[in-house]
């Protein structure tokens, strides 16, 4: 902590990994492009300004490159010591959201700010504070995972979990098992206490499933288990449950390799497909800029990720590394079940597509964190 | 970095690139493999597609009177696969208040099996504005009040048979026209011209893509096209001498109904018949009747159970939805010794003149060694006593053509099968090509005909285990008309037309014309029907004998067969020639449980040296040919008559046959029994030319180009 100011400044930034900043740079802008072509159409037909979207979009995307930037000079071994301060804001803004919180899609998720069109969803940013705080406290005890530190990595994790799923958030909870999973596999527990938890999770998510059956109350929505059903079954309810996996798949097969052109895609157009522009972004991509379109995307996901994954090797401290992995984890996570949903190879539930869904919470954190592995890539040979 | 960490993070890597290479396979699934069945899919969903319905055509008579028309109706429709068990009553009941229709008759109307099971049903129709709004105004779950163009026949029961109905469509049928664009709830022809006709009459929908988004909002039209009119369908019928027609055929029937058969002992059944006229110049068919008859208009506007059973369904008049004209097989009878007659003649085995004993039954001569049947009666076993081919036919000799029949039996070669062959040459045997469905092409028995019936369904057709050789008895049996011969009236029209207009074989024409309504082409022919000629027969030397023969058949004084029925006749310019005919039936009636009554068979035509018109009276169960068919064709005759006059005369179509003015000595001139012989306009013994040529129109047989110069 000790290091000169000058060096600091000087050396690092030479090995940072400015490519990852670029990609992030790429597919926001892509992102935006995708939420004006969902969006114009209908906006247009009902006489708002077709850039609504777009532009705020832009303003999100603005934000974030901005915090990436300040995420990448700031040195990362800081974050580590406020880790636990942050990690504690953001549960308390979790719990505060539940009560002041506002109602969307029947979930208590968002801050509505004074005088802002838009709001904040504090699981966002508790995604950033679970993976800071998870991997300083297992670096702390430098990756050997003894069942007792693993429950109190477990507890961490319960934490936030528990106050989404007051919300109720199912697919942000999800996130959050993913970032755990990650983290506590690769930084050192024992196979046979991640055998034994994964088994007490399989049983704990089938007895949620059926908590009504079993005599208990639902604990599982009813909308949540028709999306279950439906992903299980397609053609069960068509107009209902089913609507969004058939609409989407729809729309990504008729782009077909070509894809219809920007702005051209009709399902994406005429708002056939619900939540186009956040959670269903990528059926606009399909549609409009078909097979062909979709490989770039996923090849530059793949290159993100790819990055990711050797800055975590080459990282030099534990905390970069297990951070690095959260990370990692997060946003495969995040890409496999966003874009899986869209084409029906998993089951729907709400998350965004990093750097291309709508929404500032979202877009904010995605580039925060793509800054603090740029940080991590910086520092990776300062012993 | 230590090993395990190393390993974990390699297998995280490598879970990774796993979990990319499934969204890669998917992505190619969804965009590559199944791309146009979802690329289908897409355009259904942001596209709706508006139907419009095109009007149906009309269907007239040859001078323009409407028999098919359509018109706006209220009506009610109840939708059954909405409802729960037992809702249905409830909701019978509230409509029934509202419209007076007593529920049982609502509940038998939606049992209705003419439509789709699951479609909606149309309960009550022909309501006007108020009555729609009553049922509207309730909003009973499944009740739809609407209007719809429906279809109307505005002359009822006439020309039922021909013009046909419109119904909803088959399950068969929908596949192929929903791809058409139909819609479900289309009403389609299901007989006569309605069918036949159906693509002309139906016309092109219109369509309308509309672009609409999530919220069935329209953003804008894809593309439009407008609905064309079905084209109009013009027949050769005559309204009005359709409706005598159908009428005389009916009282006719009834009058059959009032007399008893000699043969039971009871009244004769007379349960329905036919009657055809055709105008023999061109084939034109001018009336077509068939009873028991209905009024189409019951079959379009929803009909209760009751309704249908009593009329459709009744055992005492069955078949009446069937065209007997042209879907009914009759045994001729007597009328089939035409083709005998001619065969005959054609094999050289009839000298028209030679005298023939008449005793009563011809049996066949022991030196031909008799197998079956060796004894043939005439009709009530009476002895004619001397006859020759002409008064055979007048006085309808059974024996003397039994003789023929048997005669050409044993010829070998060439014209083994004389009498069949002449009859395919006069059109048995085959569709005569009207333009009407179901026709029924007949049958003209022959050795192989024979053998299929017998081993194909031996327990009817050879319940005593007979031979299934053509025997000489078969033959004979052929040539009245009887045993494995059965025709059409249409049939038996068109034979007598070939026969009186010189060997002109048409193929009936019904319809006159197609005519567009389309905007673009209104009033304008589609089609026309020409008068279409099968074939040309060529008569053999001595069938004018044939023709003197039928002659004789309305005359008192040469005994002919339908005398009675002709009798104060106004025969001036107008007399007939023909044939009577009293067919036996082959099996029973299912109603009364007896041996079914003879056919009443009549073909003639007029005028009998100009012949024009030729008509065909077939009446099932209704005694003698002669009695009973031949005073319906007179009637039809007189009508005919007056009727003539409307129409110009068809451009002809062949040369009419020359008449033969025989040589008749002076001192027999006052005797109607040779003067019957003579054809109108020849002066004894000279002989006048009447060539009914395109040249000579008027047949004083001056070209009348040169008439023009003189």
């Amino acid at each position: 902590m000790n290091l000169p100011l000058r060096k600091e400044l000087r050396s690092p930034l030479r090995y940072a990994d400015y490519s990852l900043g670029l990609v992030a740079i790429l597919l926001s802008a892509i992102g935006i492009a995708l939420n004006y072509s969902s969006t114009w159409r209908v906006l247009e037909f009902n006489g708002q300004d077709p850039l609504t979207y777009a532009k705020r979009q832009i303003l999100f995307v603005v934000l974030g490159i901005a915090v990436m930037i300040a995420a990448t000079f700031l040195d990362y071994r800081l974050y580590r010591d406020f880790a636990n301060q942050a990690y504690l804001l953001v549960m308390l803004a979790l719990v505060g959201v539940l009560f002041f919180g506002v109602e969307r899609n029947g979930a208590r998720a968002w801050y509505e700010l004074p005088g802002l069109t838009f709001q904040i969803q504090p699981a966002e940013f508790a995604k950033v504070a679970v993976v800071v705080a998870l991997a300083a406290f297992v670096a702390n005890h430098d990756g050997h995972l003894r069942l007792v530190t693993l429950s109190n990595a477990y507890l961490m994790l319960a934490v936030p979990l528990g106050l989404i799923y007051l919300q109720p958030d199912l697919g942000t909870m999800l996130v959050f098992v993913a970032i755990g999973m990650g983290v506590l596999l690769v930084s050192g527990a024992q196979l046979k206490h991640i055998v034994v938890t994964s088994l007490i999770g399989v049983i704990v998510v089938i007895g949620v499933f059926n908590s009504d059956n079993l005599g208990g109350p639902a604990l599982l929505r009813q909308t949540q288990e028709q999306r279950l059903t439906a992903f299980l079954d397609p053609d069960f309810d068509i107009q209902g449950a089913s609507y969004n996996i058939n609409q989407s798949q729809i729309a990504i097969g008729a782009g077909g390799i070509r894809g219809q052109g920007w702005l051209q895609g009709t399902q994406t157009n005429l708002n056939l497909v619900p939540e186009q522009e956040t959670d269903f972004i990528f059926t606009a991509l399909g549609e409009e800029f078909g097979f062909i379109g979709v490989s770039v995307l996923l090849l530059l996901y793949a290159y993100m990720l790819a990055r990711i994954w050797f800055i975590t090797r080459s990282s030099n401290d534990l905390f970069g590394t297990f951070a690095c992995v959260g990370a990692l984890s997060m946003f495969t996570f995040q890409i496999f079940q966003n874009v899986g949903m869209t084409m029906g190879i998993m089951p729907i539930t709400g998350i965004p597509l990093p750097f291309l869904s709508h929404g500032g919470s979202s877009t904010v954190v995605a580039f925060g964190l793509i800054g603090l592995v740029i940080n991590i890539s910086a520092r990776r040979h300062i012993a | 970095m230590n090993d395990q960490l190393s390993r974990r993070l390699a297998f995280l890597g490598v879970l990774i690139v796993g979990l990319f290479a499934a969204l890669f396979t998917r992505a190619w699934y969804l965009q590559v493999l199944t791309n146009e069945e979802l690329a289908e899919k897409a355009f259904l969903n942001h596209v709706e597609i508006v139907v419009t319905q095109p009007t149906r055509g009309r269907i007239l008579d040859r001078h323009g009177v409407v028999m098919a028309d359509n018109k706006r109706t209220g009506v009610i429709t109840v939708n059954q696969s909405r409802y729960a068990p037992g809702q249905v009553d409830y909701v019978l009941g509230q409509l029934s208040d509202l419209i007076d229709i007593p529920v049982a008759v609502l509940g038998s109307r939606l049992k209705d099996q003419q439509t789709h099971p699951l479609a909606a049903k149309v309960v009550a129709s022909g309501l006007d504005e108020y009555g729609l709004l009553r049922v509207a105004e309730q909003s009973l779950p499944g009740v739809e009040a609407k209007w719809v163009m429906s279809r109307v026949y505005p002359q009822n029961e006439i020309g039922a048979h021909v013009i046909g109905y419109v119904g909803a469509m088959s399950q068969g049928q929908e596949d192929r026209l929903l791809k058409e664009g139909y819609l479900p709830s289309e009403r389609v022809g299901k007989s006569g011209i309605e069918q036949i006709f159906e693509t002309d009459l139906h016309g092109h929908p219109g369509r309308t893509e509309l672009e609409v988004d999530s919220t069935g909002r329209v953003h804008r039209i894809v593309s439009q096209t407008t609905p064309e009119p079905g084209s109009d369908i013009y027949l050769t019928i005559d309204a009005d001498l359709q409706a005598a027609t159908e009428s005389y055929l009916r009282q006719g029937l009834i009058a059959a109904r009032k007399t008893v058969s000699e043969d039971s002992g009871f009244f004769y059944p007379a349960i329905g018949g036919a009657a055809v006229v055709m105008d023999l110049r061109n084939g034109d068919v001018l009336a077509m009747a068939s009873h028991p008859t209905y009024d189409p208009n019951w079959l379009v506007g929803g009909i209760t159970t009751l309704e249908y059973q009593s009329v459709f369904e009744n055992p005492y008049a069955p078949g009446a939805l069937n065209n007997r004209a042209v879907q009914g097989l009759y045994s001729p009878g007597s009328v089939f010794k035409l083709v005998t007659a001619l065969a005959g003649l054609e094999a050289r085995l009839i000298s028209p003149r030679a005298a023939y004993y008449d005793i009563g039954y011809f049996q066949i001569p022991e030196k031909y060694g008799c197998t079956g049947r060796c004894t043939f009666y005439n009709a009530d076993k009476a002895p004619l006593g001397v006859v020759d081919l002409s008064s055979a036919i007048t006085r309808s000799s059974d024996a003397y053509f039994y003789k023929v029949a048997h005669d050409l039996y044993w010829i070998r070669g060439e014209e083994q099968w004389a009498i069949q062959d002449m009859a395919q040459l006069l059109g048995f045997g085959s569709q005569t090509g009207v333009q009407l469905p179901f026709e029924k092409s007949g049958r003209v028995g022959d050795g192989e005909i024979k053998q299929a019936l017998f081993e194909a369904n031996p327990e009817a057709y050879n319940p005593y285990g007979e031979s299934v050789q053509w025997l000489p008895g078969d033959n004979i049996n052929t040539g009245i008309g009887q045993g494995f011969v059965s025709v059409t009236p249409i049939q038996l029209a068109n034979a007598y037309a070939t026969f009186a207009n010189g060997g002109t074989l048409f193929s009936p024409n019904i319809v006159e014309s197609v005519v567009s309504r389309t905007e673009t082409q209104f009033g304008s022919s589609v089609i026309d029907f020409e008068p279409r000629i099968q074939r040309l027969a060529e008569f053999p030397e001595g069938s004018g004998v044939v023709r003197e023969g039928l002659h004789g058949v309305s005359s008192k004084a040469r005994r002919g067969t339908a005398w009675r029925a002709f009798e104060g006749y106004d025969s001036g310019g107008y007399a007939i020639a023909g044939k009577t005919g009293t067919a036996q039936a082959e099996g029973r009636n299912p109603v009364l449980q007896r041996k079914k009554e003879d056919s009443a068979v009549f073909v003639a035509w007029a005028p009998r040296h100009d012949p024009r018109y030729v008509v065909a009276v077939v009446m099932e169960e209704a005694g003698f040919g002669g009695e009973a068919a031949a005073p319906v064709a007179r009637r039809i005759f007189e009508a005919l008559r007056a009727y003539e006059q409307r129409w110009p005369d068809p451009q002809v179509a062949f040369i009419a046959p020359q008449p033969e003015c025989p040589e008749i000595p002076e001192a027999l001139r006052g005797y109607e029994a040779f003067t019957s012989y003579v054809p109108e306009g020849c002066p004894w013994g000279i002989q006048v030319p009447r060539a009914n040529s395109p040249e000579d129109v008027d047949g004083d047989g001056i070209p009348d180009l040169e008439e023009r110069d003189q």
